[in-house]
């Protein structure tokens, strides 16, 4: 049996009588690209949260890497190598490209309490920031205030960011919402060259993006899992085509 | 003019003006400026220490003062103690009184930097509105506090009868005095210069702007908004070692929060977020009360609808202005 990453077991989230999510079960196996869809409110988001930290589970647990950290708060399990990206970009507006990469490597390489030496001349930066920016195609904008960037350019960045710490686990919480065509073909080509180095969650409403890049997708409504398959079959699937088309479909 | 070139034209201007003023002062024949400005000079390191917490941490503390009061009175505590020949304080040992700067400014520096270090701790636990509340509820305990310390004058203060000593220098001439508060409010720029463009200072300025996601990547901002709490602390309490020394006086006034008040107002003047602009808005703010005080006891009706054209108008506050910069830290 394959390595699993990530296994998810009964988790259970509810905003008084409103199900978020609702004994979802499911796993991500490493190394895949393991998209979650759903309709509007089908929790998607939710899940992102729960699986980050941002938001706890009243029930069931969460196994990453054969440890349980339904517990652990969203720092920590940052550090154990989970990354993400927000479905409403969070970069550092105030900083400078390059500082928002450079503030993104120091994150895991120890404590912070360095109070002399420019950030920027730090050895670890000098090191990993010139890659870090040109593999999310930034090197250009780096002395750019990020508050500049286009909104592309913000994805770019703060996929770069969830980049420079080698995660075992990204989790992208709708990347390409919000962008053009053509940042779209630019974001699904980088997830694409990403694939197999990192295990990716994708949650995501942009169907032929979802089925071009997924190896898995697990489907959700009303919180609850539909169906967790390769794209070939989720796309036969009948109660897939329901929640998202309707009852005639 | 590009704005680098006019940021370093405004800092060595500023610096030269600051050097010659004592000079032409006494050339001019005006040597009370000398005192007015050893004020600027004291009240710019307190601004610049404010401005850490307000401008790069984007934490609004409105107790300020508080770290300036205790910093005073340290120095005007080992004062009297000093002159009354008895101990600070005998258990668990003997501490003398002292009036040696070497030793009662570091000390008020440790003792603002420890009282920054209990009340953040605290005050930290929350956030926004909440943390505004606290910081201003526990620097007004402070003030209570030290309005009832009858040993120490209560109300009325403590009187020093001299500055404190320094090998080397007088502190009592007033030249002197100002030479060695430009000194350290030089020295305090460069440090917090330092600060801000270090990696400690990379992530205080990101927790400012997006405490999420700091923390989704892996840093919990507590401890680094802690730290930087102290260390404003710290400077504020060196402020208050100079000032008690400046005038020779220490009151809970300087604990009040009408001063934790006038040092966010020399921020906003100068400029948030940089290191300059609070220096600027202490000698803008301080020379503006001198010169409206002449005319008119009602003062503050004329600073008021200043300070809001500066704010609405300035961005990053006068300093912004002359450097032109919008938005950058620096």
């Amino acid at each position: 049996m394959a390595e699993m990453i990530l296994q998810i077991d009964n988790l259970t989230k509810s905003y008084g009588a409103l199900q978020a999510t609702k004994e979802l079960s499911f796993e991500v196996r490493t190394g895949h690209i393991h998209a979650i869809i759903g309709p509007n409110g089908a929790g998607k988001t939710t899940l992102v949260n729960q699986l980050t930290g941002n938001i706890f589970s009243d029930s069931g647990t969460i196994i990453y890497k054969h440890q349980d950290i339904t517990r652990l708060k969203d720092y920590r399990r940052a550090r154990l190598g989970i990354a993400r990206s927000f479905q409403i970009t969070h970069i550092f507006e105030n900083l400078t490209v390059s500082e928002n990469m450079a503030l993104s490597i120091f994150a895991d390489n120890g404590h912070n309490f360095r109070f002399w030496r420019n950030s920027l001349n730090s050895p670890i930066v000098k090191q990993k920031l010139p890659k870090a920016l040109a593999r999310v195609d930034l090197t250009e904008r780096a002395a750019s205030m990020a508050s500049s960037l286009s909104h592309g350019e913000k994805r770019q960045l703060e996929v770069g960011m969830a980049l420079t710490g080698a995660p075992d686990l990204l989790i992208l919480d709708e990347p390409m919402a919000g962008m053009g065509p053509g940042g779209t073909v630019e974001l699904s080509k980088l997830i694409n060259t990403l694939k197999g180095s990192v295990t990716i969650l994708l949650v995501e409403h942009d169907m032929d993006v979802v089925f071009s890049l997924a190896d898995m997708i697990t489907v959700l409504d009303y919180g609850e899992e539909i169906i967790t398959a390769p794209p070939s079959e989720v796309r036969q699937n009948s109660q897939v085509r329901k929640a998202y088309l309707g009852e005639d479909a | 003019m590009k704005p680098p070139l006019r940021k370093m034209l405004f800092i060595s201007l500023g610096a030269v003006l600051l050097l010659i003023l004592p000079m032409a002062a006494s050339l001019a024949g005006e040597s009370y400026f000398i005192s007015f400005f050893s004020r600027v000079l004291i009240y710019a390191i307190a601004a610049v220490s404010l401005d850490l917490l307000l401008g790069y941490a984007g934490m609004i503390s409105l107790g300020h003062a508080a770290y300036v009061g205790i910093g005073a009175y340290v120095v005007g505590i080992f004062f009297y103690h000093s002159s009354a020949m008895e101990p600070v304080f005998s258990f668990p040992f003997v501490l003398q009184g002292s009036e040696n700067a070497l030793l009662v400014l570091p000390l008020a520096v440790v003792a603002s930097a420890f009282a920054a270090l209990v009340i953040g701790a605290l005050c930290l636990r929350t956030r926004g509105m909440h943390f505004i509340m606290i910081t201003l509820a526990f620097a007004q305990m402070i003030y209570y506090f030290f309005v009832s310390l009858e040993k120490y004058g209560g109300d009325d203060g403590l009187s020093l009868y001299s500055r404190s000593t320094l090998p080397g220098v007088d502190l009592g001439d007033d030249v002197q005095f100002y030479y060695f508060c430009l000194f350290l409010l030089f020295g305090f720029v460069f440090l917090a210069w330092k600060l801000v463009h270090s990696r400690f200072g990379l992530v205080i300025r990101g927790g400012s702007n997006n405490q999420r996601r700091l923390q989704a990547l892996g840093i919990s901002s507590y401890r680094y908004q802690l730290a930087c709490f102290v260390i404003a602390g710290a400077g504020a309490g060196l402020a208050g070692g100079l000032l008690a020394n400046h005038t020779e006086y220490v009151s809970p006034g300087l604990m009040h929060w009408t001063l934790s008040g006038e040092l966010m107002v020399m921020v906003l003047l100068g400029g948030l977020g940089t290191l300059f602009g609070p220096v600027l808005g202490a000698a803008v703010f301080l020379l503006l009360e001198e010169i409206l005080a002449m005319h008119t006891e009602h003062w503050m009706v004329y600073m008021g609808p200043f300070l809001v054209i500066v704010v609405i108008f300035a961005k990053r506050g006068l300093y912004g202005l002359i450097t032109g910069e919008g938005n950058s830290n620096g």
